[in-house]
Order: C-alpha cells, then structure tokens, then sequence
C-alpha cells in the first residue's frame, strides 16, 4: 500500500513530537487479518506504523483480536481495529479508539499521544476537575463520530480528556460507518452522539466542557 | 478530504494577554488575523469547533477568486495555515462570557481560561434555522439533520429530503444524491434561489426530484423519520411522503448571544456594525456570517476581516 501520510503531514508530526513528546507512549492495537472481519484493520495498522517512524517515543504493539483472548479480555476490547493507549510506566490511559481515527479525528489521536506522553496533562477547568473527584463508580463514555463531522473531536476529546484525569472514566472513539449494529441499537443518525454507560443516558452535539459534563454527571447521579 | 487530516491541532498557547482576541476562526476572523498578524499585533484566535467554521460543512466551494473547485475543508485548511505562518495562535477553546465595556477586554473559555485583549473581532458566524414544524425537535438526531457531510453517511441507499432552495440546500442535496438512493428537495416557491449553475447541475441528477411550492408542515415516524406531510401551498393540498431523513437548510440564525447585551443587533440577531466593521462598543468589531450584511459568502467575510483589521490599528498608534 502507498503511504498514508503525506511527506507534509509527516514533517509536521516529526517537528510536533519533537518538540512535544515526553515520555514514552504505548499503543496496543487490536486487528484480525481476515479482511471479512475487518475491513479497516490494514489502514488502521499502516497508518499507526507510519506515526511510529516519525518518532522512537511511540510503540505501537499489534495484537490478534481472536487469538489474544487474554489481552482482550484484560483491556476489554470489545471490537477491532482498536486503539488503546498506555502510559510510560503502562498503565491504561482508558482511551479507545474503535474504527480507524481516520479524517478529522487524525487529529485527536494525536493530541492524545502527546497528552499520554505528558502523564495524562491535559487541560480542564477546577470545577471539572473538582467533579471529577465525586466520581467513584464506572463511566464509559461512548462518541460516535463520522471521519467528515467537524464537531466531533471536540466530544472525542472532551471524553477522553476526562478519562485520562478520572480512573473511572472510559473515552471511546466510535466510527459510526464502521460499526453499522452498535450505530443501530443506539439510533444514531446524528454525530457526535454520546451514549453514557450502555445507553443509561446519552447526548447530541459537542457541548462545551460545563454543558459535557453536566449531562456525564446527570446519568452517574441519577444512578 | 484527505484520509488522515491534521487541520484541528491546535497550537496551544500559555499567553493569556493578547492586542486582538478574535472569537471564531471562520474565513472572517481568519483574514482579521493574517492582517493583525501581519500589522506586527499579537493575535489569538478562539475556535470552539474546527478552524475555517462553517465551510468545513460545504462540500465544494466554487465561487471563491483562485480556486476554481476547492472542498470547503481544504480551503479552510488553507487559511489556517496563512494565518499561522504570520505567528497567529489558536486555542480550542468556547468563548463563554465576555466583558467588553472598558479599555481592556476580558473573555472567559469553557476552559476555565481568561483572555484580555484591547481589541476584540466577534466571528462567531450563525447556525441553522430550525423549521419549525411538529416532529422537528422530536425527530433530532433520529433523521432529522441540519449537517449533510456529519450524518450524510447515515441514509446510504436511503431516501431523503432537503428543506430548503438556496445555494446550501441544492449543493447539500447534490452531495447527499451520492450517498442516498433518491433526494427530494422540497421548496416552498417555484423556482430556487441558489446559484444558476448549481440549480442546472443539480436537474441533470437522476435520483435528484423536486416539489416546488411545497412547505414541510410535519415530520413523523416510529423510532426514527419515516415520512414527512407536504402541503402544496396554492391548493392547499396535503400530502404524505415517505423518507427516512430530513435535511433542514432554510436559513441562519446568528450566534451573537454572548455579546446582544453589549452591542447593537437587528430584529433577527445578526450585529449592526459601522462600515469599517467596527460595533457600538469601541474597540468591537464584528466580522462574516454574525454581521449584518447583505452577503454571506466566503469572499465578503474574508473582506470584513480585512476591512476590520486594518482599521483596529487605530487603537494601536
């Protein structure tokens, strides 16, 4: 396959790292090779072994989504291509990516990597933050998002953001095309469409961090 | 679009004091801040969503001097990139209150961050217009759509409707003839208002059709849209149609919000500014799709912003 990432791109993301990577970073990505089965799993692979060459901090490590049954299990993986990323000392970040983080969710992917490089440091408000500290039971916190919807990594990102702060929180990236069924069940036809714990509540539209957060804590509240 | 984009990375910066504070990074606020930049001004430009604004939603822009055919996302990404290479900062962040009464400005994120600024450019553009008919509000999310490129993907091999017969509905129409097995464009006159040589290519699309003077009285369905009621307006005539989405483009509505107690706006909300951009309030100007004007294209809110730039300098002599 040619290269996914122009030379532009590239250079831009060798100087961005440079600059910005601290510490190492871990991405476990889950695949099958059967193309049936994952009809994305070869772009997903390339392009995240593509953003490895650009700097040595990145580990990408490529896990069989049928035969690594305890991986998957431990990460709970629950669909392919998946993205998961870890910390240096590899502790789960609980950011998930499911679909390839293709179009203007690139973006977002890398962000988080930087952000994972820098121990989790990403920007919040102190009431955000000061919310996040009631939190003691398990949010998971699925966007569904389309690679065309250009106000969706502000959700992706705002869910993840809180993940990484809160050890509760769960930030998943959901490629509505690519998961047609789960897209079903949970009736999304508009994007971002956040689904809070299995559809214990949900929301349309990137909100703003207080409004974001405010519709996360109505559901564990009301629990 | 490219496959793996890149024009959402933002470079964050630390700096809370700046000389402009532009809120909004459309075509608009972008062309201010290649100018203010370049008039040796330190310049951030606040973007909630995605630099460029809303022509990221466009899929094609053709009417812009220099690119005879250009996706909206390309040529938004070519404006960041301009003002960036003047030394433009950019946050991701909502502008969520602002005080704009004394010598120096102030405007608080959703972040949590203050900016100060001498002179602020409001580019916060406009939304769409609701239709309001039953069924709307109800239907939300669940086939009714106000964002043809974000939920396009959804009616693949499905019927739709657009709402609408200015330029973005016939062009949203046309972009969604790709994906969806027919569009209807519903329009509440006898002829369209888009422009001439997008109405011609659009009567060229097979699975293209329309119904002219018809308005869209209700939207209905089970768990999603399944059809829409058509009333003919000179018979009088109501109609069931069936469909699976709807795709709204009857007009904007300003988001001037944040600022309609500080400046001027007209009935609708759009921002009453002098010739040279500037509003009530010294030091505010206002910029693209927010402003009252009477063209809202990408060329006349690249203009605002010049015109506005170069005269914010005023404040800085």
């Amino acid at each position: 396959m040619a290269a996914l990432l122009s030379e532009e791109d590239k250079k831009y993301l060798v100087d961005l790292f440079g600059k910005e990577l601290k510490s190492k970073v871990k991405i476990l990505f889950f695949k099958s090779d059967d193309k049936d089965e994952c009809q994305y799993c070869d772009v997903s692979r390339q392009m995240l072994e593509e953003l490895a060459e650009t700097n040595e901090k990145i580990d990408i490590e490529i896990h069989d989504f049928n035969d690594e049954s305890e991986l998957v299990e431990r990460y709970k993986v629950e669909m392919m291509p998946a993205v998961i990323m870890l910390d240096k000392d590899g502790n789960d970040m609980r950011v998930r990516f499911y679909g390839v983080p293709s179009g203007y969710e690139f973006s977002t992917l890398i962000e988080d990597i930087i952000a994972i490089s820098k121990g989790g440091d990403v920007e919040l408000s102190s009431a955000t933050l000061e919310m996040l500290e009631n939190v003691d039971s398990p949010i998971k916190l699925q966007v569904f998002v389309t690679p065309t919807c250009p106000y969706c990594p502000k959700a992706v990102a705002m869910a993840q953001k809180l993940a990484m702060k809160s050890k509760y929180i769960q930030g998943e990236m959901v490629e509505a095309n690519e998961f047609p069924e789960l897209s079903m069940r949970y009736n999304v036809s508009s994007v971002p469409h956040i689904i809070i714990n299995e559809g214990a509540g949900e929301f349309v539209g990137a909100l703003p961090e207080d409004a974001f957060v405010e519709q996360v804590m109505s559901v564990v509240k009301g629990a | 679009m490219p496959m793996f984009n890149l024009s959402g990375m933002s470079n964050e910066s630390k700096e809370k004091n700046y000389d402009v504070v532009i809120v909004g990074a459309g075509p608009g606020g972008l062309s201010s801040a290649i100018y203010t930049a370049r008039a040796k001004l330190k310049t951030l430009v606040l973007e909630k969503a995605i630099e460029g604004g809303q022509i990221n939603l466009t899929n094609m822009v053709e009417d812009y001097p220099g690119f005879v055919s250009i996706s909206g996302e390309e040529l938004a990404d070519k404006f960041v990139e301009h003002a960036r290479e003047f030394g433009v900062s950019f946050a991701n962040e909502e502008a969520m209150e602002m005080d704009l009464s004394g010598d120096v400005k102030k405007i608080k994120t959703d972040f949590g961050n203050e900016y100060t600024a001498k002179v602020v450019i409001m580019d916060t553009g406009s939304n769409p217009r609701k239709l309001g008919v039953p069924g709307e509000d109800e239907f939300a999310n669940h086939g009714v759509s106000y964002c043809a490129v974000c939920d396009g993907s959804f009616f693949k091999d499905k019927p739709v409707v657009v709402i609408g017969g200015g330029d973005s509905a016939i062009e949203e129409g046309i972009y969604l003839s790709k994906i969806s097995s027919k569009v209807s464009v519903i329009h509440r006159r006898d002829k369209l208002r888009a422009q001439k040589i997008v109405q011609e290519r659009a009567f060229k699309i097979p699975n293209m059709n329309f119904f002219w003077n018809s308005v869209v009285t209700e939207i209905g369905g089970g768990n999603s849209v399944e059809y829409v009621l058509l009333k003919d307006v000179k018979s009088g005539k109501i109609t069931k149609h069936s469909t699976s989405g709807a795709f709204i483009y009857v007009g904007l509505v300003p988001n001037s919000k944040l600022v309609e107690n500080a400046v001027e706006t007209d009935d609708h909300g759009f921002i009453i500014t002098d010739e040279h951009m500037e509003t009530k309030v010294k030091g505010v100007y206002a910029v693209g799709d927010v402003r009252k004007t009477v063209l809202r294209q990408v060329v006349t809110a690249a203009a605002d912003g010049a015109i506005a730039a170069v005269d914010l300098t005023k404040y800085f002599d």
